[in-house]
């Protein structure tokens, strides 16, 4: 009894949920957490900041908040929210919390010096992260037309994730791969997810990041930039 | 013969009567009987509308939808259905079924049907525990194994509940049109009251071969995926009911597709799922009125086909 005829399932085989369930998601994350919505905001300005500053203790800085937002995901909307509704959801929550383990170590441990870019090239980094950072949670509102369903940094993960590759070309390449790989795999679910539930706005979002982590994985910065 | 009625019997005629002079979308005559078939393995009448949660009833732990879907199976009962199917696999379904069942304080009208789905051949009845305590119930009516899955193992130990009379009904499932001729191979060899399968006005394969058998070996047949998954509306809403259609029983897409699968004499019963009350109206519409005969049913699937 073996006629399992993989070819006729379809990725809608093993989504569980409408899209009306998922764009609630983040309605209700927002509505729980409110107003600590500032604290993501703020740690978007404190990075942005530590760009431009760009120094050994700066990169420390970016990474630790990093982690502080992906612990955010992993541990709220991941695990709380999306979990309940799609099993994978929960796995990935605890991924990201290994991610924010690994982040927090590069932090800590990794011998950063003090080499740093132009300033012009600093500023231009931080204030174009910010600017990404802000514009990226407006395409879930987008999408669902409600202002209460924006997927703010910190606490939603495809743009947490997508906001996070930049940073993370800070480090050097021999280890990149590494802070790459969820990311990576990340981007893959999240795609196919939202392909399937037709929000293809929200779409844009996790496959422009997969084309930017798979360039992560081969692009180094100048030397002057580079803290390895 | 002279009909005795029991004043329960008198008051639920009289609520039903009630019901359906609020409801126009069913059309249905005061007094309208809700088209019933026979479990051919114990003669229990069941309502040939039942309903599915897959997709639909998985939300988490979200408060507003969860009040929505709430009212969904409100409308369901209202208007006549007593079959549930669910599942382990529909994430939250279960849990959110427990909490609409509990608000409605209905757990007595439900036909409780639900699948084991786990490759641990030897988890059946700890998993169906677990269901049962989603959902607030002391028994499932009809517990199935799950798309197949490690069936032998599962199958074993449902025969022993039901003997143990901790289920009443056992069966199994498949969809999509998967698996079909590994189903009925089970459904030669095993005392099954039930199989689940995918049937609609375009999926027509089950007519082969398994509808046959089930009709042959007295095995109720449930109806999954009756609208293709909510495809069979995409494809065809737009376009018009044919001139018949009314004839046939079918005042809404809903309903011509319902009335074709419930109109097969093999099939027990058919499980649409929704999220809307409304859609809930259309579909429990085909619960009542008149059933197409042989001859409507095939121009049924050839004007689907034409279109």
């Amino acid at each position: 009894m073996t006629d399992v005829n993989w070819l006729s399932y379809s990725l809608s085989d093993f989504l569980m949920f409408g899209p009306e369930v998922f764009l609630r998601l983040f309605v209700r994350i927002n509505q729980d957490f409110w107003p600590w919505q500032g604290i993501a905001v703020a740690m978007m300005l404190l990075i942005a900041g530590l760009l431009v500053r760009g120094d050994r203790l700066a990169k420390r800085g970016i990474l630790l908040l990093l982690a502080a937002a992906w612990i955010g995901c992993g541990a709220g909307f991941l695990m709380k929210y999306y979990g309940p509704i799609n099993t994978p959801a929960t796995w990935f929550g605890w991924a990201f919390i290994l991610q924010a383990a690994l982040l927090t170590v590069a932090a800590l441990v990794w011998p950063w010096d003090g080499r740093s870019a132009a300033s012009a090239r600093r500023w231009q980094a931080g204030i174009g992260w910010l600017v990404m950072a802000s514009l990226l949670p407006l395409l879930a509102v987008a999408q669902s037309g409600n202002w209460q369903g924006v997927a703010l940094f910190a606490i939603t993960p495809d743009v947490t994730v997508a906001a996070s590759i930049p940073c993370l070309l800070l480090l050097p390449r021999r280890v990149r791969w590494l802070f790459l790989l969820l990311p990576l795999l990340w981007c893959l679910f999240s795609a196919a997810t939202l392909w399937t539930l037709g929000t293809r706005l929200m779409f844009v979002l996790p496959a422009a990041t997969l084309a930017l982590t798979i360039v992560g994985f081969w692009f180094s910065p100048r030397p002057a930039q580079s803290p390895g | 013969m002279a009909t005795q009625w029991t004043r329960r019997q008198f008051l639920a005629a009289l609520a039903a009567t009630g019901l359906s002079l609020r409801m126009p979308v069913l059309k249905a005559a005061p007094g309208e009987m809700a088209i019933t078939r026979p479990i051919p393995s114990s003669g229990e009448q069941l309502p040939v509308i039942g309903m599915g949660t897959w997709r639909t009833f998985n939300v988490g732990g979200d408060q507003h939808l969860v009040s929505e879907r709430t009212e969904v199976l409100k409308t369901f009962f209202e208007l006549g259905g007593t079959l549930v199917d669910s599942s382990p696999m529909y994430g939250s379904a279960d849990d959110v079924m427990g909490e609409a069942l509990e608000t409605l304080n209905a757990h007595d009208k439900v036909f409780a049907a639900n699948k084991i789905w786990t490759r641990d051949g030897g988890a059946t009845r700890e998993q169906d525990r677990e269901t049962r305590e989603k959902w607030g119930i002391e028994r499932f009516d009809l517990q199935q194994v799950h798309n197949l899955l490690a069936w032998e193992e599962h199958l074993d130990t449902l025969k022993q509940m039901k003997a143990d009379g901790d289920i009443r009904y056992l069966g199994i499932t498949t969809s999509h049109g998967r698996r079909h001729r590994d189903l009925a191979h089970i459904m030669e060899q095993q005392p099954l009251d039930f199989v689940q399968l995918t049937y609609n006005v375009l999926d027509r394969e089950a007519e082969q071969r398994l509808l046959p058998l089930a009709r042959e070996r007295g095995i109720a047949v449930i109806v999954n995926r009756p609208f293709q998954g909510g495809s069979l509306f995409r494809r065809f809403q737009s376009e018009p009911l044919p001139g018949w259609a009314e004839a046939a029983g079918c005042g809404n897409w809903a309903e011509f597709f319902l009335k074709f699968i419930v109109s097969h004499p093999a099939v027990t019963c058919a499980i649409p799922a929704t999220t809307r009350v409304e859609h809930m109206e259309e579909n429990m519409g085909a619960l009542y009125g008149a059933l197409p005969d042989q001859q409507q049913r095939r121009k049924m699937a050839d004007y689907v086909a034409g279109l």
